[in-house]
């Protein structure tokens, strides 16, 4: 054994620990300042910015997740996941929008839809080619075509179909793009995952020229919500309650099944040790397309909820890339691998881009902040990563060789 | 057959390797590699550093696929099989370093050695089998498996390797990296295992250890068997005891 050195005495660097102090400090001055200054800053006011920023940041959280997921099964950036949240919104939004379909569209539209139902009755049977199955893949196909064919679909319909389809989207796109790659060196993998996103981005640019996509779906969840509390008026709308709820739904359904069913604790064990995982019998193909359709189709829940929130969609071209980088972000500030990291680390970056330009509007002397919302995810990115290399409950990767 | 040390023994064979010859990409590790195990039997693989014992192993199970040569297991031809196909046949490894997940719990290590099998009742049954085996296991279920000690750990990796069912058990290296007192518990541990009926195929560099309770041994050298017969044999052979038993 090697002779045991004496560990320097490590020195810490108190500069991140003086700029998230700063920072608090000053968010805490400034709600004060505030509730002196007008009327119009009262509890009512910052009860709606938290829950804004709590309803944006579970947005970011549910794209973060598929960050992390495939990241924990195999080591590998997916930075095509951005545009896979792009093809979601877009998906959710055509298949609303423009029902009832051709019966040929239709079918062409059912086929994936029937196969992402496949794929998740395979967890609970193992095997495609299971008669339970082929008969539900069946049965679903058939009502898809039925209803894709004959009536409008509905917000909530539409959201179900097109996470099934951008799941098995995110199965193709690792099958065609990333599988062939497996033993190659990791940047190999990390280079085509650059490629699929922007060939996704171009393929949006192609086909989609409208430079904005108004997306209003007929449905209650944008009735406006108006509530009195304390002393004053919040106004909003439903989605500041459903928005997060649907995304608490998906992270206790996703942790239900990482840690009670048998394909989840396969999940998790190719993610400690792939190679042993292997040798207990778990079929890591499997497990690494279940990790590609679970992630897409958070990621499609996350872009449909996108459009809900801002009533419209970029170009696709550009949709994908800013929320798909700061969800990466925060997958990366909560720890990147981790599940319950990428939940707060989503929290964290909705809380910096919504509650900081909340509580910093323009004013007649003051210009605001809003133009600068979109860097404070990555200036947090800095200080956190300087505090905490890993990620807030990132394990030590130092110690991985 | 093949197997001159054998060839007059009627028993039937739990695992054969015929000539197997093993390549790492243009690299051979295994050349013609002929071996047998027996129903209950226990047989070690002794070997230097990098005279293919974990090749052999891994070939065995089909991480490594064999290049030339073919594999019995069970009475039917085995090397075509898939790693989980060769599982479900009754196959189990005990990998180096143990290998337990570390961020899964005690349970859910164990939980993964019986990932292939559907029969709850008789998993149950293995499960506390297993906490016969280990009583310090089932005091620590809902610990996780990387915050245990070397010995525990290795406890938990044999244990997950029960809980397939296993009528072949494949140990590489359990004596690695643990206190001598704990070695001698372990290769008790493995023999009980044994007396149970289930074969034990060990890689050890622990010769001495091994032989003392195996009932076969082979002696790989470059990839090649150079030697093989009873435990007994090989503890008193000459050539033997220069090599790995430290006896000049």
């Amino acid at each position: 054994m090697a002779v045991s050195s004496i560990p320097e005495p490590k020195k810490r660097n108190w500069a991140p620990y003086l700029i998230i102090g700063a920072i608090l400090m000053i968010v805490i001055g400034r709600i004060i300042f505030l509730g002196t200054v007008s009327d119009r800053f009262n509890a009512a006011f910052f009860t709606r910015a938290i829950t804004e920023s709590f309803k944006l940041g579970s947005l970011y959280a549910l794209i973060a997740l598929g960050y992390t997921m495939v990241y924990g099964i195999i080591r590998l950036i997916n930075f095509a996941h951005g545009e896979v949240f792009m093809v979601g919104a877009f998906a959710t939004f055509f298949l609303f929008s423009a029902a009832p379909y051709p019966w040929p569209v239709a079918v062409l539209v059912a086929i994936p839809i029937a196969f992402g139902v496949m794929r998740i009755l395979d967890f609970w049977r193992g095997k495609m080619t299971d008669p339970i199955v082929l008969a539900g893949g069946g049965v679903v196909f058939f009502i898809a075509v039925w209803l894709l064919s004959a009536t409008t679909v509905n917000f909530v319909l539409a959201l179900i179909f097109s996470m099934l389809i951008t799941g098995v989207l995110g199965i193709f796109i690792d099958r065609i793009a990333y599988s062939p790659l497996r033993g190659a060196p990791r940047n190999s993998m990390l280079i085509t995952a650059i490629a699929v996103s922007f060939f996704l981005q171009n393929f949006g640019l192609l086909t989609l020229t409208r430079r904005q996509t108004p997306f209003r779906p007929d449905t209650v969840l944008n009735n406006s919500l108006v509530f009195n509390m304390f002393d004053g008026t919040v106004r909003t709308s439903w989605l500041i309650v459903v928005i997060p709820l649907i995304s608490l739904v998906l992270v206790i359904a996703l942790t239900l099944f990482v840690t009670r069913t048998r394909l989840g604790k396969a999940m998790r064990a190719t993610a400690q040790d792939a190679e042993v995982a292997q040798m207990m019998g778990v079929n890591v193909g499997r497990v690494i397309a279940t990790t590609f359709l679970l992630g897409s189709m958070l990621a499609a829940a996350g872009g449909a909820m996108w459009g809900l929130n801002f009533g419209s969609l970029n170009q696709p071209a550009i949709l994908g890339i800013l929320p798909g980088i700061k969800a990466f972000a925060a997958a990366v500030i909560g720890g990147i691998g981790s599940l319950p990291g990428a939940v707060i680390g989503g929290l964290i970056i909705g809380f910096a881009e919504n509650f900081l330009t909340a509580i910093f509007p323009r004013t007649p002397e003051f210009a605001g902040i809003t133009e600068f919302k979109d860097t404070f995810a990555f200036i947090l990115l800095i200080v956190i990563l300087l505090v905490r290399p890993s990620g807030i409950i990132g394990e030590d990767l130092s110690e991985k060789v | 057959m093949s197997d001159s040390l054998n060839s007059n023994d009627k028993r039937e064979k739990l695992l054969e390797l015929n000539k197997v010859t093993t390549h790492y990409g243009p690299i051979r590790i295994l050349h013609d590699v002929d071996m047998v195990i027996y129903p209950g039997e226990m047989v070690c693989l002794l070997g230097g550093n990098a005279s293919g014992k974990s090749t052999t192993l891994k070939t065995i199970l089909g991480i490594v696929r064999v290049s030339e040569g073919e594999m019995y297991f069970r009475g039917q031809r085995a090397d075509t099989l898939s790693i989980a196909e060769r599982i479900e046949r009754g196959m189990a490894v005990v990998p180096e370093n143990r290998r337990i997940f570390p961020k899964m719990t005690v349970l859910e290590n164990l939980e993964m050695g019986s990932y292939l099998r559907n029969d709850k009742k008789a998993i149950k049954e293995d499960l506390n089998y297993v906490f016969d085996l280990f009583p310090r296991l089932a005091e620590r279920l809902s610990q996780l498996g990387g915050t245990m000690s070397g010995g525990e750990q290795q406890m938990l990796a044999m244990g997950r390797a029960l809980m397939s069912r296993p009528k072949l058990i494949l140990m590489d290296e359990p004596s690695m990296g643990l206190a001598p007192l704990f070695v001698e518990k372990i290769f008790e541990i493995i023999k009980q295992v044994n007396e149970r009926g289930i074969s034990v195929f060990v890689v050890e560099q622990n010769a001495n250890v091994a032989l003392s309770i195996a009932d076969r041994g082979y002696v790989l050298q470059t990839g090649e068997v150079v030697l093989s017969g009873p435990a007994q044999d090989l503890l008193n052979n000459e050539a033997m005891k220069r090599a790995y038993l430290g006896e000049v």
